[in-house]
C-alpha cells in the first residue's frame, strides 16, 4: 500500500487527524489521547505495523507529546509517526506493551525520565536512573547544578 | 576489652567485617599460652603482641624491612595486576592494549576479574551516580597494596560529560588517584606510559612490607 | 529445590560493559532474569540540548565507542534532514566506505570479546590483531583511532588521501584470508559449537514483537536491512542484498547469530570496494550549513548492533530543543529474560555474547 493511502485511511478514523506524508514510505499522524488505544490495535492488527520503533516524550513546556514510530518489517520499510499530546497535570496514557513487547523499556524510559505514566504497563519502574532518584532530568524544568560558563 | 584495643592493625580489622563480632560475643574464650587454638581474632592480638611488639622494639622489623623491601618493590613493580573492568571507550584501548599489538602482559600487566586478585584499578570512563557506590566497593574490596589509574578526561574530571546530571566530576572525588592519563581516548602507548609510571611511583614511594601496619 | 537471584555484573567478565544481569535459577536452570541498566547513563539528550547541533558530534561518537562512524553518521544524517542540506554525491560514497569499514572493525571487536567467553582465547588475539588493521585505515582520513569525529553535518572533514583505496584493498584481502582461517578454526571447533549451537533461540516473530532489529533479527532469516529498506548515502547505488542466515525453522541461535557477523563481514568488505570504484570526484562539503534550524527530523539508519534512529526538534535557536536517540541495544537487552529462560547459567555469557551488547548506547 502507498504511504499516502494509509496514511489517508487512518486519518479518517476517530480521534486522528494531520495525515501527511514527510517523505517516501513515511507518514505522520496525530491522533488524540482518548482514541490512541483503539488507533494502536489498527495499527498493529490491520495496517501491519508489527515493530515499535521508538517513544520519545517531548517536554512542550504547555504539555507533553508522545512521539511514536512505527515501521513494517519488510524490504519496503513503511514508517509511520504518531503524535500524541498530553496535558501537564495528568500526563497519563494507555500502555501499549501488550501489542508491542518491544514498546516495554521505552516505556519505562519515558517514565523514569520525563515522567510519563503509561497505564497497564507490567512494570513501570525506572530504568536507567537509581531507585530514589528525585524529579524527572529530561523535563525543561529540571533543575540541576552546573558549571556556570556557557559554551 | 573492646573490639577496637584487640586489633591495633586497621587493615586486618577491616577484613574481619561485623560476622566475628557477633561470633565473639556468643563463644568462649579458649585457654591461653596454647596459640594454635586460637580463635583469629585473638590470633591477631597474639601477633601482635608475641611478633610486632617485640620486632618493633628490638628493631629487628626495620632491618629485615631494609633487606626485603627491594625485593617486594621488584614483585609489585612488575607485576601490577589490573582489574578487568570496563566502564567506556578507553575500556576497548584497555583491551587493546592486552591485546596482541602492544601487548602489555610483557610488562607484566595481567587482567584479572576479581577484585581480591588485584593490585591496580583502572577507572576508563565516567563514573556515574548510580555506578559510584559499586565502584568504591570494588576498590574496597581490593586488597592492600593498591593504586588506582584514572585513564581519560572522564575519569579525570568529567571530560564532555562535565555538566550533566549524573556524572560525577572526577574518580578523585571518591577514590585516591595515583596516575592520571589524559586523552579522550587514552592510546594503548598512553595507557602504558601510564604503567611505567606507576611503576615509578612504586619504585620511589612504597616502603617494605615486612609485618606492615 | 530453592530458587535464588543471582547478580552477574557491573563488574563480571561477562557483561562487556557496565550492566548488571539478575537470574533467577533453580539449580542450575534459568528461571527469570531481569537486565538491570543505568551504571553508564550520561544523559547524552540532556546535555546535547546544551550544545550546538555541531558540537554535538563529540557526544555521538562516544554513544558507542565500538561503532563510532555509525552513530555520529545517524546524527549527521537527521540534522541534515532537520536543516534541509544537501550532501555532494562524493562525501556520500566516502561515508559508505567508513560506515563499512567501521561495520568491520566493530564486528572484529564483537569476535575478539566473545570467543574468550567460550574459552577460546586465540579469538580475541586474533579479533585484537585484525580490528587493528581497520583501526589504522580509519585513522588516515580522521586522524582518531577510536573515536573520529570524522562525518559533520553536511558532508565529511576531509577527503580520502590518495592511495587510500589501495591500503583499504590491501587490508580487505588480509581479513578475508584471516576470515577463511577463522571459520576452519571456529565453526569446527567441537567446543564452540556445543558452547553456541542450540543455545539462546528465539524465533523470528518473537524476535520482531520484542524489537530486536540489525544482525540478531538478520540471523533468524529476516532480510530486513534498513541500508535498503530506509536508503541513505550511496547504498541506493550499490548492488547487494541483506544476508540472513538460521538456525532453520525462522529460529536464531548463538551459532547463526556468530555466522551473520562473519558474513557481514564479507558483506562489508564487498560494499567498500564498490563504493571506492564508483567514487566521483568533487567537493566533500556541502557549500553552506545553517546553524540554526526549525521542525522536526528523524532518520534511521543501519547500525552494527541494529536499527538506530535519532529524533531532533530545533526550535529556531542554535541548539536542539529534543534530540532523542533510538539504541537498538535497548531493545534486544529488555528481551533477554524471554531468550535466558531455561537455559544454564553456564550459557549466559555464550547467550548474552552474542548478542553483541554495547552499553555506551543503550544507557545513553
Amino acid at each position: 500500500m502507498e504511504t499516502g493511502q494509509f496514511v489517508q485511511q487512518l486519518a479518517k478514523r476517530d480521534g486522528a487527524s494531520d495525515g501527511s506524508v514527510l517523505r517516501a514510505n513515511v507518514g505522520r499522524i496525530t491522533v488524540t489521547r482518548a482514541a490512541s488505544q483503539a488507533f494502536f490495535r489498527v495499527l498493529k492488527e490491520d495496517f501491519g505495523f508489527d515493530h515499535c520503533s521508538l517513544i520519545s516524550a517531548v517536554d512542550n513546556q504547555t504539555g507533553f507529546e508522545l512521539v511514536y514510530h512505527f515501521s513494517i518489517i519488510d524490504m519496503e520499510g513503511q514508517m509511520l509517526e504518531v503524535h500524541v499530546e498530553l496535558p501537564r497535570d495528568t500526563p497519563t496514557i494507555d500502555s501499549i506493551t501488550h501489542l508491542w513487547g518491544g514498546a516495554d523499556w521505552h516505556e519505562r524510559e519515558a517514565y523514569d525520565l520525563m515522567g510519563i505514566y503509561f497505564i497497564g504497563h507490567p512494570d513501570l519502574k525506572r530504568v536507567l536512573l537509581p531507585d530514589g532518584f528525585a524529579g524527572h532530568p529530561l523535563r525543561k524544568d529540571y533543575v540541576y547544578e552546573i558549571h556556570e560558563e556557557e559554551w | 576489652m573492646s573490639r577496637q584495643q584487640v586489633h591495633g592493625n586497621p587493615r586486618l580489622r577491616k577484613g574481619l567485617g561485623s560476622r566475628t563480632s557477633d561470633s565473639a560475643t556468643v563463644m568462649e574464650d579458649p585457654p591461653s599460652g596454647d596459640w594454635l587454638t586460637l580463635r583469629s581474632d585473638q590470633f591477631l592480638k597474639w601477633v601482635d603482641e608475641a611478633v610486632y611488639n617485640v620486632a618493633e622494639k628490638t628493631g629487628i622489623r626495620d632491618v629485615v624491612n631494609r633487606v626485603t623491601r627491594p625485593i617486594f618493590n621488584w614483585g609489585l613493580r612488575y607485576s601490577p595486576w589490573p582489574l578487568h573492568f570496563g566502564i567506556m571507550c578507553c575500556a576497548l584501548e584497555m583491551g587493546a592494549a592486552g591485546g596482541p599489538d602492544h601487548d602489555t602482559e610483557r610488562m607484566g600487566v595481567v587482567y584479572r576479574s576479581s577484585p581480591r586478585q588485584c593490585d591496580v584499578l583502572i577507572v576508563n570512563g565516567p563514573v556515574c551516580e548510580k555506578l559510584r557506590p559499586k565502584l568504591k566497593t570494588l576498590y574496597e574490596q581490593m586488597a592492600d597494596p593498591k593504586w588506582v589509574i584514572a585513564m581519560g578526561e572522564c575519569a579525570i574530571g568529567g571530560g564532555p560529560y562535565w555538566d550533566s546530571y549524573s556524572v560525577v566530576a572526577g574518580a578523585d572525588t571518591f577514590i585516591p588517584v595515583d596516575v592520571y592519563i589524559p586523552g579522550c581516548p587514552v592510546r594503548p602507548e598512553a595507557l602504558m606510559h601510564g604503567f611505567l609510571t606507576l611503576q615509578k611511583k612504586i619504585r620511589e614511594q612504597e616502603p617494605g612490607y615486612f609485618l606492615r601496619r | 529445590m530453592a530458587e535464588m537471584w543471582i547478580h552477574m555484573g557491573p563488574q563480571h567478565p561477562m557483561t562487556h560493559g557496565l550492566w548488571n544481569l539478575r537470574i533467577k535459577v533453580d539449580g542450575e536452570t534459568i528461571t527469570d532474569a531481569e537486565p538491570e541498566l543505568g551504571y553508564l547513563h550520561r544523559s547524552v539528550e540532556k546535555i546535547g540540548e546544551r550544545r550546538k547541533y555541531f558540537m554535538n558530534t563529540t557526544l555521538t561518537d562516544r554513544l558507542c565507542y565500538a561503532s563510532a562512524m555509525t552513530w555520529t553518521h545517524c546524527y549527521c544524517l537527521t540534522a541534515e534532514e532537520l536543516m534541509g542540506v544537501e550532501v555532494p554525491p562524493r562525501a556520500k560514497y566516502i561515508r559508505t566506505v567508513v560506515l563499512e569499514l567501521q561495520r568491520i572493525a566493530s564486528h572484529l571487536m564483537w569476535l575478539a570479546s566473545y570467543l574468550p567467553d567460550l574459552g577460546l582465547i586465540t579469538g580475541f588475539l586474533y579479533g585484537m590483531r585484525d580490528r587493528e588493521m581497520f583501526l589504522n585505515l580509519l585513522e588516515i582520513p580522521s586522524g582518531g583511532r577510536l573515536l573520529y569525529n570524522y562525518v559533520k553535518i553536511g558532508g565529511v572533514k576531509r577527503d580520502l588521501p590518495p592511495g587510500f583505496d589501495a591500503k583499504a584493498e590491501r587490508v580487505m584481502q588480509t581479513l578475508e584470508r584471516r576470515l577463511k582461517e577463522y571459520e576452519d578454526l571456529y565453526d569446527n571447533s567441537k567446543i564452540f559449537r556445543m558452547r553456541t549451537d542450540d543455545v539462546g533461540c528465539y524465533s523470528a516473530s518473537d524476535a520482531i514483537n520484542w524489537g530486536i532489529t540489525g544482525p540478531n533479527l538478520r540471523s533468524a532469516g529476516v532480510p530486513f536491512d534498513l541500508r535498503q529498506a530506509d536508503s541513505y548515502d550511496a547504498y541506493p547505488e550499490l548492488d547487494f542484498t541483506p544476508v540472513t542466515t538460521s538456525a532453520g525453522n525462522g529460529r536464531s541461535d548463538c551459532f547463526s547469530r556468530y555466522r551473520q557477523r562473519i558474513d557481514e563481514m564479507y558483506q562489508s568488505m564487498d560494499l567498500v570496494r564498490q563504493a571506492l570504484v564508483k567514487m566521483p570526484e568533487g567537493k566533500v562539503m556541502a557549500g553552506s550549513v545553517p546553524v540554526r534550524a526549525r521542525g522536526e527530523a528523524f532518520r534511521r539508519t543501519e547500525d552494527s548492533r541494529g536499527e538506530a534512529l535519532m529524533y531532533l526538534i530545533g526550535d529556531g535557536t542554535d541548539r536542539p530543543y529534543r534530540w532523542k536517540i533510538r539504541s537498538p541495544m535497548f531493545t534486544t537487552v529488555s528481551a533477554a529474560p524471554h531468550f535466558l529462560k531455561g537455559y544454564k547459567v553456564a550459557d549466559v555469557p555464550a547467550i548474552m555474547g552474542s548478542i553483541d551488547m554495547c552499553i555506551g548506547e543503550t544507557d545513553k
